[in-house]
C-alpha cells in the first residue's frame, strides 16, 4: 500500500536559479525502508522536507504538484492537523531535535505523547518500552544536555520511535553515531518498516544504507534518474554516472578495472567483502 | 511572586515599606530553606547598595539615608526573590502545573525554553570562541583586541541560532508541539503546588492591589 504519493511535484527556493525538486512522481510503500541517495544538493533533503510539509513553509520558495501521505495533504493545515503524530522526522543534528525543557531522557520521550494528551499510563508503558528497544534504559535519569552526539541521537529516535509513526522521515540520520548505534539505528529502520512503517531516509553513506535498504532512489538536480533494489544498482556504473556514490568495494573494483583488463572486475561490482574475496582470487 | 515582589516593592510607602518587603522576603526564603539564595542575593546587592549610599548620603546633593535605605532595600528584595527563583525553579513541574489547569502550553513552553537556552548559547559561544582562536583570533591581550574580537565572537553566534531556529521549530512539530489544533497536553508528574503556595501567590496578588489602591488614592 502506498503510503506516501507524490505527482510532479518541483519545488524552488526564492532566487534559486532552477528547480531543488524538478517534476517527482512517485509512490512509497509503507512497510519497506526506501532509501533517497545522491550527491550533495540532488534534492534528497528538500525532498524529506517537502514530505514533512516543512519546505516551503519553513524555507521558502513555492511548491507545484501534488503530495498525499497517508491520505492528507501535509502541505495544509487540515492535512497536518491528520498527520500530527504519525510523522517522525530525525535529521542528522541530535542538538537541535531535543525539547529544549527536559531535566531528564525520560521526560525527553515523553515529551511528545504528553504534547498528543496521552494517558498518563500509556506515556509511561510507552517510554519504557522504546527505553529498553533502542538500548537506552541506563540513559533515563540522566539530562539530555550532558549526553555525547551519539546517544543524543538515539535519544532523539526513541523521543519520535515512542508515537509509533506510521512514516519515517530521516535526514543522514546516522552522521554523529559510532558503529554500534549505527547498526542499532538501522535494526530500528528495519522493524519500524516491519511493524508497517514507510521509513524513508536520505543518506550519502551507500555502504551502510546498501544493505539495509528495500528500495533505492537516486536523485541528480532534483529529479529521480534512478530507482530500483539497492543491490542491483549499486553493483553497476549508473549509480555513479548519476554522481552518487556507491560502496567501497565497488569503487575500488571500479578504479581497479581502469587499471587491470580483467572480466572479473567489470560489472556487477562487489559489494561487500566476501564478495569481493570471491570475485578477486 | 517574583512580579508580586517586584510590583510591591514599587508600590509601598518608603522608606518603611519596602524594608518590610525585604525582611519579608528574607523570612520567607530562609524558612522554604535556601539560606544560600538570600546570601548570593546580599551578595549581588553589595555593590548597588555602597553606590546608593555613596549618591545618596556621602556626596552633596543626596537625598539622605532615607532614600539609600529604601532604594536599597527595593533592590534587595527583587534580588533576592529573584535569586531564589532561579534556585528552585523546576521546569517540568511548572509545565505539569500550567497543564493540569488547562492553560495554554506555548507561552509557558516559550518561558522555560528561554530560560534552558542560556546553558546552551554559552556552550556554543565557548565553541565559537575555541574554533576563532584555532584560526588565529586574538583575544585578551588589550581592551582593543577585546572590541575587535566582538564581531568574529558574536556574529557566528547571532547567525548560527537564527539558522538553528527552523530545524527546532520543524523537529518540535514533529513531535506534536504547536499547530492549530493542538491537545491538552498531560502533565508527566502531578503538580507541586501545595495549597500555601496557591495562598502566598493570591495574598500577594492582593497586596499588591491594596498598595496600588493606597498609592492612588
Amino acid at each position: 500500500m502506498s503510503a506516501i504519493e507524490l505527482d510532479t511535484v518541483s519545488l524552488r527556493y526564492v532566487d534559486a536559479a532552477a528547480d531543488a525538486l524538478d517534476g517527482i512522481s512517485l509512490d512509497i510503500e509503507s512497510g519497506a525502508v526506501t532509501w533517497l541517495h545522491g550527491a550533495p544538493g540532488a534534492g534528497c533533503s528538500t525532498l524529506l522536507l517537502a514530505l514533512g510539509g516543512y519546505a516551503p513553509r519553513f524555507t521558502g520558495g513555492a511548491l507545484r504538484g501534488r503530495i498525499r501521505m497517508l491520505g492528507a495533504d501535509p502541505q495544509t493545515e487540515d492535512g497536518r492537523a491528520a498527520l500530527r503524530g504519525r510523522v517522525a522526522y530525525v535529521t542528522a543534528v541530535p542538538a537541535l531535535q531535543l525539547s529544549g525543557i527536559a531535566a531528564t531522557v525520560w521526560e525527553e520521550i515523553a515529551f511528545a505523547p504528553a504534547n498528543l494528551g496521552w494517558p498518563i499510563e500509556t506515556i509511561r508503558t510507552s517510554v519504557d518500552t522504546v527505553l529498553d528497544r533502542l538500548g537506552i534504559r541506563g540513559l533515563s535519569t540522566r539530562n539530555p544536555l550532558e549526553l555525547s552526539g551519539g546517544e543524543l541521537q538515539r535519544v532523539v529516535v526513541a523521543a519520535v520511535a515512542v508515537l509509533e509513526p506510521s512514516v519515517w522521515l530521516l535526514d543522514e540520520p546516522a552522521t554523529a553515531l559510532d558503529a554500534g548505534g549505527r547498526a542499532r539505528l538501522f535494526d530500528v529502520m528495519i522493524s519500524e518498516a516491519r511493524r508497517g512503517a514507510a521509513v524513508v531516509v536520505a543518506s550519502e553513506d551507500a555502504d551502510a544504507l546498501g544493505p539495509v535498504a528495500d528500495r533505492l532512489i537516486v536523485l541528480q538536480h532534483g529529479r529521480v534518474v534512478l530507482d530500483g533494489r539497492p543491490a542491483e544498482l549499486l553493483s553497476g556504473d549508473a549509480v555513479w554516472a548519476a554522481g552518487a556514490a556507491g560502496t567501497a568495494y565497488a569503487d575500488i573494483a571500479r578504479r581497479a578495472a581502469g587499471l587491470v583488463a580483467s572480466p572479473r572486475l567489470a560489472p556487477p561490482y562487489p559489494l561487500d567483502l566476501a564478495l569481493a574475496v570471491t570475485r578477486w582470487s | 511572586m517574583t512580579a508580586g515582589t517586584a510590583a510591591l516593592a514599587f508600590t509601598l510607602p518608603a522608606p518603611s515599606g519596602p524594608l518590610v518587603l525585604y525582611a519579608g522576603v528574607v523570612l520567607l526564603v530562609l524558612l522554604a530553606g535556601a539560606a544560600r539564595a538570600a546570601r548570593t542575593a546580599a551578595l549581588l546587592s553589595l555593590t548597588i547598595w555602597g553606590f546608593l549610599w555613596l549618591l545618596h548620603v556621602v556626596l552633596p546633593g543626596g537625598r539622605g539615608p532615607e532614600a539609600a535605605l529604601a532604594q536599597g532595600a527595593r533592590i534587595g528584595a527583587i534580588a533576592t526573590a529573584s535569586v531564589y527563583l532561579l534556585h528552585t525553579f523546576d521546569p517540568s513541574a511548572f509545565l505539569d502545573a500550567f497543564a493540569a489547569r488547562g492553560w495554554p502550553f506555548a507561552p509557558a513552553y516559550f518561558m522555560v525554553a528561554t530560560m534552558q537556552a542560556a546553558p546552551r548559547l554559552r556552550a556554543r559561544a565557548s565553541g565559537i570562541l575555541e574554533a576563532q582562536r584555532a584560526r588565529g583570533l586574538r583575544v585578551g591581550r588589550s581592551p582593543l583586541a577585546r572590541i575587535r574580537a566582538i564581531v568574529p565572537l558574536t556574529l557566528p553566534l547571532l547567525l548560527g541560532t537564527i539558522a538553528e531556529v527552523d530545524d527546532r521549530a520543524l523537529a518540535l512539530e514533529s513531535r506534536g508541539l504547536g499547530g492549530r489544533r493542538s491537545s491538552r497536553r498531560t502533565p508527566l508528574a502531578p503538580s507541586p503546588f501545595r495549597s500555601i503556595d496557591e495562598a502566598l501567590c493570591w495574598g500577594t496578588a492582593l497586596a499588591v492591589a491594596a498598595a496600588l489602591a493606597v498609592r492612588l488614592a
